[in-house]
């Protein structure tokens, strides 16, 4: 009797929670109340005394410059955390050796200010999400973006202040460590 | 003895004088190849009492990379012999003082500090920046390889290559493009 009751509770809950998702969740929402989304740009002109705003579907400037793994042979992806379900996100599958040097590549990932896009932009697995934001901020740092920076920003990297001046490199295995070692910690007992 | 084996005792015998870029390279991995040069670690004839160490030209030595943060956190210890008399010197601030002290430091170190060391040494020369004395300059007959390569600022790409560069990342349909 106890568990016909649980049983039901719990089918009760998850037929809601359904219900609730295809009213709220918009990316799942199979009806529209407006045309398809598509890349926009955002146009203002004047039309006599009125300001007209409008958002212009475009075709994305990237499409055939675009490079996928589906295109290319390559022997087997890379990624680390694989599972057998789940397919591997775009980086993963290229399998390319990013160093924080490869600015052409960084700059993709990038605002016109220089900030790291969030994932659901990006659409990388966690993973290459934090590594390549790491590895965005160690090429801002080390000064190689430095067109895209805000306008306030010291745009020379030898015009920063103090030891940030000077040339700084970056190691990528350091991504991932859960502690960087201190270099005075090796004289203590 | 033929002319050709007298050529090559010379050549043997002679000190080479070497050229090293240290723009963005880490002066501790460099002084470890430096020091082969210096001491002449890298010739078969090599023996500790046997003086064939070369010379070594470092240039552009302001232009040297740190790992991270070791700007702010590498410290040179310095006294004076006066009780009190202890300092510290960030690495960041030792450059801003002397731009050659960090290489020359790093190369002293990798040395063995043996009596050969002061005058292995004295082989060495470093210029900040890329203006060496013609008389120096004259001498040299080889460059050093250098161990990282010179990164390339996105602002110094042509812009057209940028845009010509193949793309990973794509925008999803729903982006606003900025």
């Amino acid at each position: 009797m106890s568990v016909s009751k649980i049983n039901m509770a719990a089918l009760v809950r998850s037929s809601f929670g359904l219900f609730k998702n295809s009213i709220l969740n918009t990316a799942i929402r199979s009806l529209s109340t407006s045309k398809p989304l598509n890349i926009k740009e955002i146009r203002e002109h004047k039309e006599g005394t009125k300001l007209v705003v409008e958002a212009v579907s475009l075709p994305s400037p990237r499409k055939d410059l675009l490079v996928r793994a589906d295109n290319i042979d390559l022997p087997s992806s890379n990624c680390e955390h694989e599972s057998s379900v789940k397919e591997p996100c775009y980086m993963c599958a290229l399998g390319l050796d990013v160093k924080h040097t490869d600015v052409l590549i960084l700059s993709q990932f990038v605002r016109s200010d220089g900030c790291m896009l969030p994932r659901r932009i990006t659409g990388l697995c966690r993973r290459q999400q934090k590594k390549i934001g790491k590895m965005v901020s160690m090429a801002q740092k080390a000064g190689l973006m430095i067109n895209l920076t805000p306008a306030w920003c010291k745009k020379d990297p030898k015009k920063r202040k103090d030891y940030k001046k000077f040339n700084t490199y970056f190691d990528e295995k350091t991504i991932f460590w859960k502690r960087i070692p201190d270099q005075n910690d090796k004289w203590k007992r | 003895m033929s002319a050709f084996k007298r050529v090559q005792q010379w050549a043997t015998f002679a000190r080479t004088w070497h050229v090293f870029d240290c723009k963005w390279q880490d002066p501790y991995d460099s002084a470890q190849v430096i020091k082969k040069y210096l001491m002449g670690l890298h010739k078969p004839i090599y023996h500790p009492t046997n003086d064939c160490g070369d010379v070594v030209v470092c240039i552009n030595s302001r232009d040297i990379a740190l790992r991270g943060d070791e700007w702010r956190k590498r410290a040179y210890f310095h006294h004076t012999g006066y009780p009190g008399g202890a300092s510290w010197t960030l690495a960041w601030e030792l450059h801003n003082k002397d731009p050659t002290m960090i290489i020359r430091k790093a190369i002293y170190r990798s040395m063995k500090g043996n009596l050969q060391r002061r005058h292995t040494m004295e082989r060495l020369f470093i210029f900040p920046g890329e203006d060496v004395p013609q008389d120096i300059m004259q001498n040299v007959t080889n460059q050093i390889r250098q161990l990282r390569l010179v990164p390339t600022r996105l602002d110094h790409i042509p812009e057209e290559e940028v845009q010509k560069y193949p793309k990973v990342m794509d925008y999803p349909q729903d982006y606003v493009l900025k």
